[in-house]
């Protein structure tokens, strides 16, 4: 049978995969946007984040909907639901959790050998954080102008942003990444897949080694979130090339001031028209 | 002494309870549904936030920024968000930019490094105070049909409704699992120091183990779900355009929102008149 030959969900099933992801990582990452975190001395102890939760979900269903429902999941719940939503910074976010996942989620042939597990979920910890370090960098670079010639910012920003990488993968990939998904793993591995009404994931039925054209994908895919990293810089010129109007500049102004109270005007009489005629009808 | 801190970890753990939490997130979803803002036309609040969620990121000028921030502050009293949501705001903007200023001082910056930052730091709050006016103020069904109308992935419109009603379950599930776990745990004792990192572990230790059992309950009420759904035939409604016509009906833009839209505009464009005056 075709289906036998590679683990292909329904598209109701990978719907099923992405809901229960979106879930259940929403549910961590709204913890963890609640949780201070403390530091003793200079390592910080935080929970970083439930990253083995789409890992361990990774390894057993389909990549590609895990990593898309994590991505979800934390927009939607700690981003958007707390209003913590960040415009810009969230693809980038979102993409390179995306490709984290994917890629650990891919590796894993056969749930069953915990060795690959482990080194899975760990590459999927250091993709993340990694990307995220050299976006984060790229950010700083952008959004403060004379970045070079501010004393000591170019060294603080790479030294905390170094430190926060090593930090994240040695403490919270270790500790809330690795261990988790492999107690997990092999747990849940021939149990939850059947609620799902899938067969378990074995060496024949999996999606195959990562190909250059998985890894072609990706890295298109971060240059689109440094790409929307980019244009924000380029959009930067948009005030100065108002500016390059010189005198015309406060005329265009008072006319966007009047333009806007003449509205404004306009829109509270016609408002206060409305109404009556309405209480008319109503009466 | 001893005591007098164990009552006041006590008193906080207390106030941090899940159910406090289930609470501020369930008040900032549906609680202030009579506020200006959430009454507004989600469409002309989502091209509003276009505008200051993305211009200011652009913008170097300080009086622009300190306008626009001006703007946003009002907006977001005006839609009463709650206060753990703020809480947050606050601190995610520390944590975001005041760690720098102390990082840049202690690499030997000195005070020229503070104009850059407080830039930076105008810039992440005007970007975030948009954004809880928007997504905290609005009601979470208004908001996914207004991202709807914008053509958005239908996923995720979809994942906005199911997220708000599924939390509250979710989150009283995560709990018994921990109550149970609690109630058959023997949690080492914590007087001592290394009692006390034991007892750590052993606390993340438990959370980690009760996502084994909630990880097999979601996977089972999500297939219901999805079942549910496909019953209703749900992916093919989600593509089908009449059916997308019958759910944006109720979408109406009014005076009001054409208000909203001119004052932020005139506040703007006064912004741009100092600009170039001064």
């Amino acid at each position: 049978m075709e289906t036998m030959k590679k683990q292909t969900a329904s598209q109701s099933q990978k719907l099923m995969v992405f809901v229960l992801t979106m879930a259940l990582y929403g549910l961590a990452t709204l913890f963890t946007e609640l949780i201070p975190s403390f530091q003793v001395g200079i390592v910080e102890f935080s929970v970083e984040y439930f990253l083995f939760i789409p890992l361990t979900l990774a390894m057993l269903f389909d990549p590609m909907s895990v990593a898309l429902g994590a991505a979800t999941g934390e927009l939607v719940f700690s981003e958007i639901m707390l209003g913590q939503f960040g415009g810009l910074g969230e693809l980038e976010k979102f993409i390179t959790l995306t490709i984290g996942i994917y890629i650990a989620g891919r590796m894993v042939a056969n749930p069953a050998k915990r060795k690959m597990v482990g080194i899975a979920a760990m590459s999927g910890v250091v993709i993340q954080q990694f990307l995220g370090m050299v976006v984060d960098i790229l950010k700083v670079q952008f959004a403060v102008t004379d970045f070079e010639a501010v004393a000591g910012l170019p060294e603080s920003v790479f030294a905390t942003e170094g430190f926060a990488f090593l930090n994240d993968v040695l403490f919270s990939g270790i500790l809330f990444c690795l261990l988790p998904t492999l107690f997990l793993v092999p747990k849940l591995y021939g149990k939850i897949e059947p609620l799902l009404g899938m067969a378990p994931r074995t060496k024949e039925t999996a999606l195959g080694a990562i190909n250059p054209k998985v890894i072609i994908g990706c890295v298109i895919a971060f240059a689109a979130a440094v790409c929307s990293e980019m244009l924000a810089e380029s959009g930067m010129a948009i005030i100065d090339w108002e500016a390059g109007w010189a005198g015309s500049t406060t005329a265009l102004a008072v006319g966007m001031i009047v333009a806007a109270v003449a509205a404004i005007i306009i829109l509270v009489v016609m408002k206060k028209m409305a109404e009556p005629k309405h209480e008319e009808e109503m009466g | 002494m001893s005591g007098m801190t164990r009552k006041l970890s006590d008193n906080i753990l207390d106030k941090f309870s899940m159910d406090f939490l289930r609470n501020q997130v369930l008040k900032n979803a549906y609680g202030n549904d009579d506020t200006l803002i959430a009454k507004m036309d989600p469409r002309v609040l989502i091209a509003w936030y276009l505008f200051f969620g993305i211009v200011p990121w652009f913008a170097n000028d300080l009086i622009f920024l300190l306008m626009s921030f001006m703007i946003v502050v009002v907006t977001t009293l005006m839609a009463r968000v709650a206060g753990l949501v703020l809480a947050l705001f606050i601190l995610g903007v520390f944590s975001q930019t005041g760690y720098l200023l102390i990082a840049t001082l202690i690499f030997g910056g000195d005070a020229s490094a503070i104009v850059p930052l407080l830039i930076l730091t105008l810039k992440v709050a005007t970007i975030s105070l948009a954004s809880i006016t928007v997504f905290s103020g609005l009601d979470p069904d208004r908001l996914a049909n207004g991202l709807m109308w914008y053509k958005c992935p239908e996923r995720l419109s979809f994942s906005i409704s199911y997220a708000y009603r599924m939390l509250p379950m979710l989150m009283e599930e995560f709990q018994n699992v921990l109550l149970s776990y609690r109630m058959r745990g023997n949690p080492p004792d914590n007087s001592t120091f290394t009692g006390k990192i034991k007892y750590l572990v052993y606390q993340v230790k438990v959370i980690i183990h009760a996502f084994y059992p909630l990880m097999l309950n979601t996977a089972k009420r999500s297939r219901t779900t999805v079942e549910a759904l496909e019953i209703k035939g749900y992916r093919y409604a989600a593509v089908n355009k009449e059916v997308k016509k019958m759910k944006l009906a109720s979408l109406k833009v009014t005076y009001n929102d054409m208000i909203f839209l001119a004052v932020s505009f005139l506040c703007v464009s006064i912004s741009l008149l100092l600009t170039s005056i001064l």
